[in-house]
């Protein structure tokens, strides 16, 4: 229990920290137009709700599809705010429709994240083929991504 | 269309992998669910991502412009395949912007939709541009891709030196042979009463004079001044260029050129152009509106050319250069060679006038002591110069910012009414 508590106390003022680290990169990312900074930014939020878990260490952490649906918002925003830069004559109607989608996407995520979270309640299994099956599964993801995203027409 | 990846696919990426391997590492599959969003959006975004077939042009309505003066033009746009967002960026030549509002635009277009945006062009400064480079940029619904390309269908456009006004202008002191608005020295048929002389045979009938006549018992006719027209030659000097806050003497320089020039032509006069400077070009003295495009289109290809090869007026045609023409040049009075030129030509008896355009305001005086001083030395060289072509009896008219060209004329037609021309 003592060492629980420590945790706890150290974690805050990490997490804090982190968010706040967190937060300037992302003002920084605005007003410089640099986008590499929206991703370090997404990152030190994502450290800051993992060093949450590792103080708090919750079976399962039902608000994670939540941190994940408002982690997407944030860079959806700050993506669109980096594009807005530019000066460009839009369409009526066009921030709407972009926002609406932005939404969509949002409740996407939070049903996606929910679902996964479901399953991982489910299906608890440890075990180094497990390990070694997610390893797979994620480097083969992503390599799926970065290549169809760099193929050029 | 050339594919290339957005910043936020980017991003979205590093995190991915992050979030996934932190899940690995730290046994936590809510760094996973955390992860699930932006895999989400990766997946529909590049699933939804085919290349756009779009076809764009800007087409420009006029090509022939006076400065400062709206271009209107249109951008086409055709789409064969839905585009969520197509952004249209006008890349315009250093000297072209977009009359109002931004240079780029954003449509969404159906598939088979065709779409025109008309856009108001402008050119800042006289000169020749090519205006018709288009930038596209298509995204998809979630903006994970982009597919750009750029059209490089341009029109050519000419914009014209915006003239300045001018009421009277420098008046040759010797005319041609033809029939202009000048009033000759000579006596002949025309309007202006010149004198009276005693009736010769041959005489028309309605020259007589009777009240003349009457006084002196013998018949007594009028003699007038003929209208004729004169040759004037533009000497501009593009030696050399003085620029700031997106003013140059060269700019001015060609401003009044033109303004000369469309004068001239207005009274039926011969006008001649000869730039002089790191390129020769000349321009034979011709008369009517064609001369004047010609002329103008002559100008807009000046600029400063730095040369250090010296040619004199010898590689002139002597053709360009009539006997009996008036000879103006325009000049920032900056290049000791263009003095020695004038000088030249005064000494083959050329009728030759100056008009100076200012550089003073575009030249700060400095901040240090020696800069200062270097200012000072340079205004007083610039009076050295001056004082030469004075000496040479060539009137020389101060063009600058806070000056009319009509009154800069002026002093030099005060002076041209009471300089005899000399033989030197």
């Amino acid at each position: 229990m003592l060492a629980l508590a420590d945790a706890g106390e150290v974690a805050l003022p990490v997490g804090a920290r982190l968010v706040a680290l967190a937060l300037l990169a992302l003002v920084g990312a605005i007003v410089l137009g640099w986008s590499s900074l929206v991703s370090v930014s997404l990152l030190l939020l994502g450290a800051a709700y993992a060093t949450h878990l590792a103080a708090d260490d919750p079976a399962l952490d039902v608000r994670a599809p939540l941190v994940a649906a408002g982690l997407l918002v944030t860079a959806e925003l700050a993506y669109w705010s980096l594009e807005e830069r530019e000066e460009i004559r839009a369409e009526r109607g066009e921030s709407l429709r972009h926002l609406g989608v932005v939404t969509l996407l949002a409740l996407g995520g939070l049903v996606a994240g929910s679902a996964l979270l479901a399953v991982a309640d489910l299906a608890r299994a440890d075990g180094l083929a497990i390990d070694l099956l997610g390893a797979a599964a994620a480097a083969g993801a992503l390599l799926v991504v970065v290549l169809y995203a760099r193929r050029t027409d | 269309m050339t594919r290339a990846a957005s910043p936020r696919l980017e991003g979205y990426v590093i995190v991915l992998a992050v979030a996934l391997v932190a899940a690995l590492v730290l046994r936590r599959p809510e760094l996973a669910v955390v992860a699930a969003p932006f895999a989400l959006s990766l997946a529909l975004g590049l699933r939804a991502a085919g290349a756009p077939a779009v076809a764009a042009a800007l087409a420009v309505d006029a090509e022939r412009v006076v400065e400062r003066d709206e271009i209107p033009a249109t951008i086409e746009v055709r789409a064969a395949t839905r585009v969520e967002r197509l952004e249209l960026l006008l890349a315009l030549p250093e000297g072209v912007e977009v009359a109002s509002g931004p240079g780029a635009f954003a449509v969404r277009l159906a598939a088979g939709e065709e779409r025109s945006i008309p856009v108001a062009l402008r050119c800042s400064r006289w000169g020749i541009y090519d205006v018709g480079e288009l930038r596209l940029r298509a995204r998809d619904a979630l903006r994970i891709v982009t597919w750009e390309r750029t059209v490089a269908d341009t029109t050519r456009v000419s914009a014209y030196p915006r003239t300045e006004s001018l009421r009277r202008i420098l008046a040759p002191r010797e005319t041609q042979v033809f029939t202009g608005s000048e009033v000759a020295r000579t006596k002949g048929d025309g309007i202006e009463y010149a004198d009276l002389r005693e009736y010769v045979p041959g005489d028309r009938l309605r020259s007589i004079n009777w009240r003349a006549t009457a006084r002196r018992g013998g018949l007594v006719v009028n003699e007038q001044h003929p209208e004729r027209n004169t040759d004037v030659v533009l000497f501009v000097d593009s030696f050399s260029d003085v620029q700031h806050a997106g003013r140059s003497t060269l700019d001015d320089a060609v401003r009044a050129t033109a303004t000369l020039a469309a004068r001239y032509l207005e009274r039926r006069d011969r006008v001649g152009l000869v730039t002089f400077g790191g390129i020769l070009r000349w321009l034979q003295p011709a008369m009517g509106t064609s001369q004047r495009f010609r002329l103008v289109e002559a100008l807009l290809e000046t600029g400063v050319e730095p040369t250090y090869m010296w040619r004199d007026v010898n590689v002139i045609p002597a053709r360009i250069l009539p006997p009996k023409a008036l000879i103006v040049g325009i000049t920032p009075l900056l290049d000791r060679r263009f003095v020695a030129t004038m000088a030249d030509l005064r000494g083959r008896g050329f009728d030759l006038a100056v008009v100076e355009v200012d550089p003073i305001s575009y030249v700060e005086a400095g901040r240090t002591e020696l800069e200062r001083l270097a200012y000072r030395l340079w205004l007083l060289d610039r009076g050295v110069l001056r004082g030469r072509l004075a000496r040479l009896g060539i009137a020389v008219a101060r063009w600058g910012h806070d000056t009319e060209l009509d009154a800069a004329l002026e002093g030099v037609r005060t002076y041209r009414r009471r300089a005899r021309l000399a033989r030197v």
